[in-house]
């Protein structure tokens, strides 16, 4: 029972950390633009079809090129939402931009189809191997490299807000883009890099975690704006310590719940947990909202 | 003096209201003008189109040579013109050093840390408070740490849109005497005030604004004070 | 009119109360990840009393309405506070919760010796009334599109009355709308149910149609997808919902010319359409103009 427990709490924690890069990019672009994206897991997604189809034109291809691939396509794709769905509505309406996000969700997803027509793609794994045995406990490399590329992505991300230029930019954004624009920082040009930084550590989660189910799916993209989402709500809207709070609340109570409940009740849990955090709290909701 | 700051005719809109209703102004190089009108004259729309944040429907507005009435905001800084807003609009949630070091952003050159050692000198209040966010401090430190992010990109022309709002005499007192000591070292001021007297003491020449329209252009004592300062709070009686 | 004809104009005409639920919803100011929750509700719920228990279908269609109508109110109650991203999400997550619940549903009785009723996420088969009364295709349709006219009636009218006015009115500033007196919080209730019937009321047609509806149907998908409906066609009148959906499934999905890249071609119809008209098509200003040129007459 305790080894069960403890299992689990490992698993949703390696869970959590990939939630956690999710999250992250996804609130960079909400805490900043203001904006929810809903094209966000689809561009990840877009990135590791690339991949994807990279490894099976060029087997050969090692992890680390197959990760810069994953990077750079969701960069692109992010691009592309961001000059469609965002640019055009920067001083107009947030619900324009959603919905535009949601159709640039809709193209993504329908062009991975048309490119890759099965609705499973095998994705090669990072490590072929038996898991580590840590204490008895079972931790798999993919993990491991989830938690370290979450861990390095937190302390560069701190890192570049608090001791950077540019993150004196974006913190100056998030606190009043007015001002910003007044101190000669230039808003439209802010979030273009918010996005690709966002965008880019999407890649990185994205291809941690085909690499971690050695597979793809058109399903990916809903399932990482999703996830995104959930764990940005429950830690707090648009900040981002919260969410990588969120993300790992989220991965942990995913495990436990799936381990007691099944996978149907496990989802069942975490919906309605997010309603009731959502219907019992203003504290969820101090600052800002997308309106 | 040649006229450092040149707007003509200028006419903006919020949707299909015209808050400006062609107004034409000029700043003389050197120095303090003065902007006075009731609220809701136009007075902080002028202020925000000059710097870039609203646009214009039509009109220009010519600073030291160049057409920038359709320039983004942070090239208008980067021009040298710079806007101490109305509601100060510090960042809350950074340091005063940090506030500093944002005005500072289109500059590449190696003084950025001296001119904020030396603003902080100017401003000891601001000194103390060095590595305290923007949302702990007073009002009038906050104005005064407006003033000084603003002066961080070394403006040629300093607006300034009601620097005494909401601020104790003494404070006030304070903001003029930086006011008039940055007069003397050469910068341009254009300065909106709700507090006529105190502005008259220090423009050379001021402006009254009604409805989105300039009525008034002199010196200080070409109209007599109480006229100016009735005008300034209540407008004139009917168009 | 040819058999295909008919199922395009049906799916229209279906979708077209999902896609006017969340339009209601937008009026009032709220934005809605969830309506799919009733229209699955009204189809589950009818699909159950006609195919389970021989209720006719309008009797059926009524109770799937009400029922609609409070499981509206049980999202709308709890979140009355909420706005914005925050109560889209709340939306989300409960209309989840509903697809959850369908798939847990497992509930059959016999009926002529065979089990009948949903079956968790195997779906809910035999769904057959419409067939078994010998109602054809194109009847159905008729009858399908005369509940919609009547539905576009009363919006219009509603939006010509001050219940309209002041509908767009909380919609817009619902501070203002409070401060001059309008008990705001009982409007969105009000609003919430009315939307939640009107897709339920989608829901059971929709389920007599189909003859087999499974949870998947009612996922987030269909959800944006109504919210994009209405936000393309247009916030100025009711019609704009129905454009929005003439769009996508009349002209793209029926007219078979984007066959195989029906989403690209609509996502980006949709995308670059918001960025030259962001309250869509038949927005506001527009609507307001075509009054003006038809009551010069």
């Amino acid at each position: 029972m305790l080894a069960d427990l403890v299992q689990n709490t490992l698993d949703g924690v390696a869970a959590g950390a990939s939630y956690a890069l999710i999250a992250v990019g996804f609130t960079l672009i909400f805490g900043v633009l203001r904006r929810a994206n809903l094209s966000y897991g689809p561009a990840i997604m877009l990135g590791c079809y690339l991949a994807t189809l990279a490894f099976q034109r060029q087997p050969a291809l090692g992890a680390l090129a197959l990760a810069a691939i994953a990077i750079g396509g969701s960069v692109l794709a992010g691009a592309y939402v961001e000059r469609l769905c965002f640019a055009p509505h920067r001083q107009g309406s947030a619900i324009a931009a959603m919905v535009a996000s949601f159709a640039v969700w809709m193209q993504l997803e329908e062009l991975a189809t048309l490119a890759l027509p099965r609705h499973v793609h095998a994705f090669p794994a990072l490590y072929d191997g038996a898991p580590l045995q840590l204490a008895g406990f079972a931790l798999r490399v993919e993990s491991l490299a989830m938690l370290l590329a979450a861990g390095l992505a937190c302390a560069l991300l701190w890192w570049m807000l608090e001791r950077t230029r540019f993150g004196l930019a974006v913190r100056a954004v998030i606190a009043s883009p007015v001002a910003a624009e007044l101190s000669g920082i230039s808003v439209p040009r802010t979030f273009v890099r918010v996005f690709a930084l966002a965008s880019a550590i999407g890649g990185v989660a994205g291809f941690l975690v085909a690499a971690s189910h050695e597979q793809v799916t058109p399903m990916m993209g809903m399932w990482f704006t999703l996830k995104g989402m959930l764990a940005m709500m429950l830690g707090g809207l648009g900040s981002l310590s919260g969410a990588v709070w969120g993300a790992l609340a989220l991965g942990l109570v995913e495990a436990h719940a799936q381990w007691f409940f099944g996978p149907q009740l496990r989802d069942l849990l975490i919906y309605a947990l997010l309603f009731a955090l959502l219907a019992a709290g203003p504290r969820w909701m101090i600052t800002r909202s997308a309106s | 003096m040649s006229a450092l700051l040149e707007v003509k005719d200028l006419i903006t809109a919020y949707g299909k209201i015209e808050a400006l209703k062609g107004v034409s102004l000029a700043v003389a190089e050197g120095s303090i003008t003065c902007l006075l009108g009731p609220n809701g004259a136009g007075k902080t729309t002028l202020m925000m189109t000059v710097a870039g944040i609203l646009k214009p429907k039509s009109g220009s507005i010519h600073f030291a040579g160049g057409e920038i009435s359709r320039r983004p905001p942070h090239a208008i800084v980067g021009a040298g013109i710079a806007l101490v807003p109305e509601n100060r609009l510090v960042f809350p949630n950074m340091t005063v050093l940090e506030n500093l070091q944002a005005g500072a952003y289109q500059r590449r050159d190696r003084g950025i840390a001296d001119d904020i050692e030396r603003l902080l000198t100017r401003f000891p209040r601001l000194k103390e408070r060095a590595g305290q966010a923007g949302a702990t401090l007073s009002g009038g430190e906050q104005q005064m740490l407006a003033v000084a992010r603003a002066l961080m990109s070394r403006p040629k022309l300093l607006l300034m849109d009601e620097p005494s709002l909401g601020l104790a005499p003494l404070v006030v007192e304070e903001i003029f005497r930086i006011i008039a000591e940055l007069h003397r070292d050469g910068t341009t001021i254009f300065l909106v005030e709700q507090n006529a007297h105190l502005a008259l003491t220090v423009a050379q020449h001021f402006y009254l604004i009604e409805q989105g329209r300039v009525t008034f252009s002199g010196d200080p004592g070409s109209l007599a004070e109480d006229e100016v300062i009735r005008r300034a709070y209540l407008g004139t009686a009917r168009q | 009119m040819d058999d295909y004809t008919i199922g395009v104009l049906t799916n229209a005409g279906l979708f077209a109360f999902i896609a006017l639920s969340a339009y209601l919803l937008l009026l009032a100011g709220e934005l809605s990840f969830g309506q799919q929750a009733f229209f699955g509700v009204g189809a589950y719920s009818g699909g159950m009393l006609t195919a389970m228990w021989g209720w006719p279908l309008p009797l059926a269609a009524a109770v799937a309405m009400l029922l609609g109508a409070i499981a509206a109110l049980a999202v709308a109650v709890p979140t009355l506070r909420l706005r914005g991203l925050y109560f889209a999400m709340a939306t989300l997550a409960a209309a989840e919760l509903a697809r959850i619940a369908f798939e847990l549903l497992q509930w059959q009785v016999p009926v002529d010796g065979e089990a009948t009723g949903p079956d968790g996420t195997q779906g809910f088969r035999g769904i057959r009334w419409v067939l078994e009364s010998g109602i054809e295709p194109q009847t159905f349709l008729a009858l399908i599109w005369a509940v919609l006219t009547a539905v576009l009636a009363l919006f219009l009218a509603l939006e010509r009355s001050k219940l309209g006015a002041t509908l767009r009115g909380i919609g817009e500033d619902p501070e203002l709308a409070a401060a001059l007196g309008i008990d705001v919080d009982r409007w969105k209730l009000g609003v919430a149910a009315a939307a939640g019937a009107l897709a339920a009321m989608g829901g059971v047609l929709y389920a007599h149609h189909n003859t087999y509806i499974e949870p998947r149907n009612f996922d987030i998908m269909l959800g944006v997808h109504s919210l994009a409906y209405a936000l393309i066609g247009g916030l100025g009148t009711a019609f704009g919902p129905l454009v929005g959906v003439l769009v996508d499934i009349g002209l793209l999905e029926g007219s078979r010319v984007f066959e195989g890249y029906r989403m690209i071609a609509f996502g980006g119809l949709v995308a670059l359409l918001l960025v030259v008209r962001p309250r869509g098509l038949l927005d506001e200003r527009v609507v307001q103009w075509l009054r003006n040129r038809f009551s010069s007459r």
